[in-house]
């Protein structure tokens, strides 16, 4: 054992900071225990780095077009993966999207849950006519079919990429709310939130400091599994044509181009489909491996 | 002088579902400053629905509750935070599992502005007999007497008078309970509290509290001193009948037969 | 000749900072008799109960030198075997009625489950001998509680159908953990009536789980002390006062008592040996 474990597993921490480490280290031995979690983990990562290191990974130019070597199939020396019609390199092209489907995917994953969390947390806090009110908006926006109310939105809005993230935001929240209602209802009425009321603490400070840590892990939970759903409605979006607009190597906009040579050129949109199967799959393998980290129900043991 | 809590007439009805329990009918108590009071009763007695009606925690229907002669302001204010502080039967459901002892005790003072948060962590683990290096564990790196040590350090924070006590104890092992209760014992002499303690345990209150009231159904149904609840002198056949049920925590242990 | 036997148990717990030994080399036999099994939370009594119907999840590891249930070695049968003696002939009796009942079925309904699958009778005898059970355990109207759902059931009812629901097959050993710490004290007083009753009149053998040392020794025929995954001391329950392990006596101390001093109660010491083997 290194200095550094042992300074994680002390079992008396000397700050909060320590503590705390010490906890997440703990959930990350859970965690690496779980096989099939790393490699949700390790296909994340992956993605990340080549998402970072774009121009290292990716031999060409995604927006060069060559028409001499258009549709060019996978193996070709120099295309791996083929070409598309334009004879721009797919290979390039997919890592290239990496960083678009990655921007839109964190963008979401830092509106959408926090403003569930914070609609549902409050609901459920107060009760009474503030959930009704609540938690009845957010019944509405769970009635539309979450594809066709961002095509709506898009379709105010206009294409392009912030309002295709604003679109996915603004119907991915409402699962959150109601993730974070429930919890709030069986945390509302236990012991600990009676005694910080009883030290006069006012609404805000309970529902911040300890509603919502309650709440946390399984609206994590939830964001690691609708992750996939995100790039899915982000590729349809695209594949539509109402989100990234071309040239820009967005994987549904990619898939949507190969439409048109489906038969006879089949990796034109195979092989970003491909992409967008192996991230979702990384995202919940994740999800899956965190729920058995995080869920205060098999943690607090 | 007149009594620190007075409870007068004192109803609680719970409404649900179109029923409606009433788990407090008509209590009456008062207990003078610094002495030691006790609620036995079965469960659904009421007995741990008055302290939470005092801590405006369960509706009240009826009756006044009055702390110092003064009648609670609803909702219950900061001042009445600081005078007034609860102790949870579980501590395993009281203490925030996400937050580090440290982060619990430190609560309060937060809340009410006051400083030195350092010394007053480490002198608060002190008094209730924890080693300070526990500082910044979770609850469950903590036993279940360590926890409810936590948990009265906790509501000492803000240095009340009176301490609602709802069976302290009952979750906790023999020796760890023989351990709080003397804590809370030596705490109460040291800083001159009140005590409001519910126990379905008749040698706990015994042991803690100078009166007793016996509860069922909601419902009082005798006030005893501890000479008569040891004497075994009540006048109503339920609190006789409770009393026979708990015969054997009269039972002398080995040791002290053949004093 | 003995129903249980038990050589060296030891029950093993694979965690995150290495392996946690919850029981460790436990001894014992059982005949047709009431054995408690006492000690403070974390002393393995639970453990030792559940291990003996093999009810111990990985990461946990049962080991044992010897574990027989009537010449049936526990250790060896298989999975599906152990089920069949699950409920016929091994029953347990959980804490927490309310963890133990399926809250989504009415109680007959969960009376009758196991006679209509296993047994294979009518639905009617199924009925008949699921009210008898209910009778058995003073249940004023089984008419009625047949028809319920659990949670219309007070603590002490639906302890009561647990333990009902255990009786039906009529096992040979139940194993009881902590079947009244959750009720009333007057209630309690029933339900023990009615388990001694059973151990009477059906010649069952019974293990009482328990932490509170009085209620064991007043109820059961001997007594098994345990601490920190072993047995400190075996005795006759009516030799309990006369305990001499330090352990057993500083239990037994540290109880507070009606008419009893005011004085600091005398706390366990645990700096002795003992505390530390």
């Amino acid at each position: 054992m290194t200095a550094l474990t042992l300074w994680l597993t002390d079992p008396n921490p000397s700050s909060r900071r320590q503590a705390r480490l010490g906890q997440a280290w703990l959930a990350w031995l859970r965690l690496r225990r779980n096989p099939l979690a790393m490699l949700g983990l390790f296909i994340i990562a992956a993605l990340c780095l080549l998402a970072a290191a774009a121009p290292v990974f990716a031999p060409q130019d995604p927006f060069a077009q060559n028409l001499a070597e258009r549709l060019l199939p996978p193996g070709t020396p120099g295309h791996w993966l083929g070409t598309d019609d334009f004879g721009r390199d797919i290979w390039s092209r997919i890592v290239h999207g990496a960083r678009i489907t990655l921007s839109i995917v964190a963008l979401v994953a830092v509106t959408a849950p926090v403003i569930g969390l914070l609609i549902g947390t409050v609901a459920g806090y107060f009760g009474g006519w503030v959930d009704t009110v609540l938690m009845r908006i957010t019944d509405i926006f769970l009635a539309f079919p979450r594809l066709i109310l961002a095509l709506a939105l898009v379709a105010v809005l206009g294409p392009g990429v912030q309002n295709a993230v604003l679109a996915i935001a603004l119907t991915a929240w409402p699962p959150y709310a109601r993730v974070a209602r429930a919890e709030t209802l069986t945390v509302r009425n236990s012991d600990y939130i009676a005694a910080v009321r009883l030290q006069g603490a006012g609404a805000g400070r309970i529902i911040w400091g300890h509603v919502v840590p309650m709440c946390l892990p399984s609206v994590i939970i939830r964001v690691t599994l609708d992750m996939a759903g995100v790039i899915l409605i982000a590729a349809g979006l695209g594949f539509l044509g109402l989100g990234v607009q071309p040239p820009l190597p967005e994987w549904g906009l990619m898939i949507s181009s190969g439409r048109k040579f489906l038969f006879e050129q089949w990796w034109v949109a195979t092989m970003p489909g491909l992409a967008i199967f192996t991230v979702s799959l990384g995202f919940n393998l994740l999800g899956d491996g965190l729920r058995d980290v995080l869920d205060p129900r098999s943690a607090s043991r | 002088m007149s009594d620190l809590i007075e409870i007068e007439d004192l109803s609680v009805t719970f409404r649900a579902h179109g029923r409606t329990v009433r788990a407090v009918q008509s209590v009456s108590l008062r207990v003078p400053a610094q002495a030691s009071f006790g609620l036995v009763g079965e469960s659904g007695s009421g007995k741990s629905t008055i302290l939470r009606a005092i801590c405006g925690l369960a509706p009240v229907s009826g009756g006044a509750i009055r702390i110092g002669g003064q009648p609670l302001r609803s909702p219950r204010d900061k001042a009445f935070a600081a005078r007034v502080q609860m102790v949870f039967q579980d501590p395993y459901a009281s203490l925030h599992p996400r937050h580090t002892i440290d982060h619990t005790l430190s609560e309060p003072l937060a809340i009410h502005g006051i400083g030195e948060t350092d010394a007053r962590v480490v002198r608060a683990l002190t008094d209730v007999g924890l080693p300070t290096s526990f500082r910044f564990r979770y609850p469950h790196q903590l036993s279940g007497g360590q926890r409810q040590r936590v948990a009265i350090a906790r509501a000492l924070m803000l240095e009340p008078e009176i301490l609602l006590l709802d069976e302290p104890t009952s979750a906790l092992d023999a020796s760890v309970q023989a351990e709080v209760l003397n804590l809370l014992n030596r705490l109460r002499t040291e800083r001159g509290l009140t005590f409001l303690m519910v126990s379905h345990d008749l040698a706990v209150i015994d042991h803690m509290c100078d009166r007793v009231l016996v509860m069922q159904n909601g419902r009082a149904v005798e006030e005893l001193a501890r000479d008569d609840l040891a004497q075994a002198r009540m006048k109503t056949a339920y609190a006789q009948s409770l009393f026979a049920a708990s015969a054997d925590r009269m039972l002398d242990p080995a040791g002290k037969e053949t004093r | 000749m003995s129903l249980l036997q038990i050589e060296n148990l030891r029950v093993t717990f694979a965690t995150e900072t290495g392996p946690v030994e919850a029981v460790r080399g436990v001894s014992f036999s059982l005949g047709r008799e009431r054995l408690g099994i006492v000690g403070e939370s974390g002393s393995g009594k639970t453990i030792t109960g559940r291990s003996v119907l093999r009810l111990i999840r990985p990461p946990g590891r049962i080991e044992a030198d010897r574990m027989t249930f009537d010449g049936i070695d526990l250790l060896k049968v298989s999975e599906k075997q152990m089920r069949a003696l699950r409920g016929p002939r091994l029953a347990m009796v959980m804490q927490d009625p309310k963890y133990s009942l399926n809250p989504v079925m009415r109680i007959g309904a969960q009376l009758t489950e196991g006679l209509l699958r296993r047994d294979r009778i009518s639905r009617a005898e199924a009925r008949q001998r699921a009210i008898a059970a209910l009778e058995a355990v003073q249940i004023r109207d089984p008419e009625r509680v047949m028809e319920a759902w659990p949670h219309e059931l007070s603590g002490g009812m639906g302890q009561r159908v647990m333990i009902a629901m255990m009786l039906i097959p009529e096992p040979d050993l139940l194993i009881a953990d902590e079947p009244t710490s959750a009720l009333d004290v007057t209630v309690q007083a029933e339900v023990l009536s009615i388990l001694d009753d059973l151990v009477k009149s059906r010649g069952m053998g019974l293990i009482f789980i328990s932490h509170d040392l009085r209620l064991v020794a007043r109820f059961c025929d001997r007594v098994l002390v345990m601490y920190r995954g072993r047995i400190v001391e075996e005795l006759a329950a009516h030799d309990l006062m006369a305990a001499k392990h330090p352990y057993t006596q500083g239990l037994l101390n540290c109880l507070p008592r009606i008419g009893g001093p005011r004085a600091p109660l005398p706390g366990l010491d645990r700096t002795g040996d003992w505390a530390h083997v």
